[in-house]
C-alpha cells in the first residue's frame, strides 16, 4: 500500500502537470484573446492590477519628493503635460486623441491618480513606465527635475475646473532642461547601454546578440559589432565615430533609413560601449 | 492605495485637501439639514433617510469624486458655492437654488465631504 506522503506527492505532480498541460493549450490554441477591444475578465485585471500597485509600492518606497510648491515648477509641469501626457490622458474637459481611446488598459485620468498615489510612486510610474500598459518611461526622455515639475502639476490638476485649465495654457513650450555640463559625463558603461538600447527602440530594427526581442533584421545584425572595420559601411569604426552615428546618423550618411531618435552624449557613450563587446570571438 | 506592510504615504493630490479644508462647519448639523431642506426629495444620501430618488445623481461617497456638478473641481469651496446657487454655476442645470444661508451650506458640505458620513456614520 502506498504511503499517506507518496499519495500526496503523486497528486500535487499530477496536479501540476495538468496545469501546465492547461496552460499549454491556453497559449498554442489561442484561447486567450489579446485584443484591445475584449477586456480582461474581472479576476484577470483586479490581479494585474494588484500586482502593478503592489509593484510600484515596493520600487517607489525609497523615492523622496522635493517641494513641489514652487510656481515655477508648476508652470513648467504644465507645459511639459500638454506637451507629453495630455495626449492620451487627457485633461479637465479635453479628451485624450483617439488612438488612447482604443488603448487597453485604459490610460488613466490622472486627476484620479493624483486624489489616490503619493508622489513618489507617481514620479517612479513616469519615470519608468510600466510594461504592457502603453505607458513609457520618460526616464530617458526627461530629467528627474523635469518628471517632478509634472508631478508639482498634478498635485494642482484635481482643483483646475475646465476652464482653469484651459486659462492656463500660456501656449509656451516647456522650459529646455539645465544642459548636463561636460565634465560631468562617465566613460561608457556596457551594462548602462544594454539598458539605454531598450530605450531607444535599436531592437525593432536589429539582431543584437544577448538583447531581448532584439531578433529584427530592419537593419542588420549587430553581432559581432566589435571586429567591423567600418561603421554604416562609411566610417572608421572608432568609439567617438560610433557615438556620432549613434546621435546623428543622418548627418553621417545622407539619406539613410536610420533615424535620428535623440539619443544622449551619454547613452551614446554608454551603447557605444556595448557594441564593442559584441565580438565574434565570443560567440 | 494602502498596503498592508510598510508606512502608508499620503496621496500627491488627497482628497482631503480639498474637502473640509478651513471649513468650520458642523457635518451633525449638515446631515439634518439634508432631510430638513428637502435634498432627498431629488438625492438618495447615504446615512440620510428619504426616498429612493433618482432625480439628481445619488451623493455617496462625494469626497472621492473629482468634480462637482461636472464643472467645478470638487472642494469645499466650491461645494458651497455650488450649494448656495446652483443655477450661477451652471444656468442650464435642473437643481434650483434653494435659499441656503452659507452657514447651512458649509454645515452641508462638511457633511457630504465627510468620508465617515458618507460611510452612513454620525460624524
Amino acid at each position: 500500500m502506498m504511503s499517506a506522503t507518496r499519495i500526496a506527492v503523486l497528486a500535487v505532480a499530477a496536479a501540476g502537470a495538468f496545469a501546465g498541460l492547461a496552460g499549454g493549450a491556453v497559449v498554442y490554441f489561442g484561447w486567450y484573446d489579446v485584443s484591445a477591444t475584449s477586456p480582461h475578465t474581472m479576476v484577470v485585471h483586479h490581479l494585474m492590477d494588484t500586482a502593478m500597485a503592489r509593484s510600484v509600492k515596493a520600487r517607489a518606497a525609497d523615492v523622496q519628493a522635493p517641494d513641489l510648491n514652487g510656481e515655477a515648477r508648476i508652470r513648467n509641469g504644465a507645459r511639459l503635460y500638454r506637451t507629453h501626457c495630455v495626449q492620451c490622458h487627457g485633461a479637465p474637459g479635453v479628451a485624450p486623441q483617439p488612438y488612447a481611446l482604443g488603448l487597453n488598459p485604459a490610460p488613466a485620468a490622472l486627476v484620479a491618480t493624483a486624489r489616490t498615489r503619493p508622489a513618489a510612486e507617481i514620479f517612479w510610474i513616469t519615470q519608468q513606465g510600466i510594461k504592457m500598459t502603453g505607458m513609457p518611461a520618460w526616464q530617458y526622455r526627461l530629467t528627474d527635475d523635469q518628471i517632478w515639475d509634472v508631478v508639482a502639476f498634478l498635485r494642482v490638476l484635481p482643483l483646475l475646473s475646465p476652464a482653469d485649465y484651459r486659462d492656463r495654457d500660456d501656449g509656451l513650450p516647456p522650459a529646455e532642461p539645465t544642459p548636463v555640463a561636460p565634465g560631468s559625463l562617465r566613460t561608457g558603461d556596457a551594462a548602462a547601454g544594454k539598458k539605454a538600447l531598450q530605450q531607444y527602440l535599436c531592437v525593432t530594427c536589429h539582431a543584437i546578440p544577448g538583447v531581448t526581442g532584439a531578433w529584427n533584421h530592419v537593419g542588420p545584425s549587430l553581432a559581432g559589432m566589435a571586429d567591423r572595420p567600418y561603421i554604416a559601411g562609411v566610417m572608421v569604426n572608432t568609439p567617438e565615430n560610433l557615438q556620432r552615428w549613434l546621435r546623428e546618423p543622418g548627418a553621417v550618411k545622407a539619406g539613410t533609413a536610420m533615424p535620428d531618435v535623440g539619443v544622449s552624449e551619454q547613452d551614446a557613450r554608454d551603447i557605444a560601449q556595448f557594441l564593442n563587446t559584441l565580438s565574434d570571438d565570443h560567440r | 492605495m494602502t498596503g498592508a506592510c510598510g508606512e502608508s504615504r499620503p496621496p500627491l493630490s488627497p482628497p482631503a485637501l480639498a474637502a473640509g479644508k478651513g471649513l468650520d462647519a458642523d457635518p451633525a448639523r449638515g446631515r439634518r439639514l439634508i432631510a430638513e431642506r428637502g435634498c432627498v426629495a431629488c438625492h438618495t444620501v447615504t446615512g440620510v433617510r428619504g426616498p429612493a430618488s433618482n432625480v439628481g445623481p445619488p451623493l455617496h461617497e462625494l469626497w472621492r469624486q473629482a468634480y462637482l456638478a461636472g464643472v467645478l473641481p470638487n472642494t469645499s469651496d466650491d461645494l458651497v458655492r455650488w450649494l448656495l446657487d446652483p443655477p450661477a454655476i451652471n444656468p442650464r442645470t435642473a437643481m434650483p437654488a434653494t435659499g441656503l444661508q452659507k452657514a447651512d451650506a458649509e454645515d452641508i458640505a462638511a457633511f457630504l465631504l465627510s468620508p465617515d458620513g458618507a460611510r452612513g456614520r454620525a460624524p
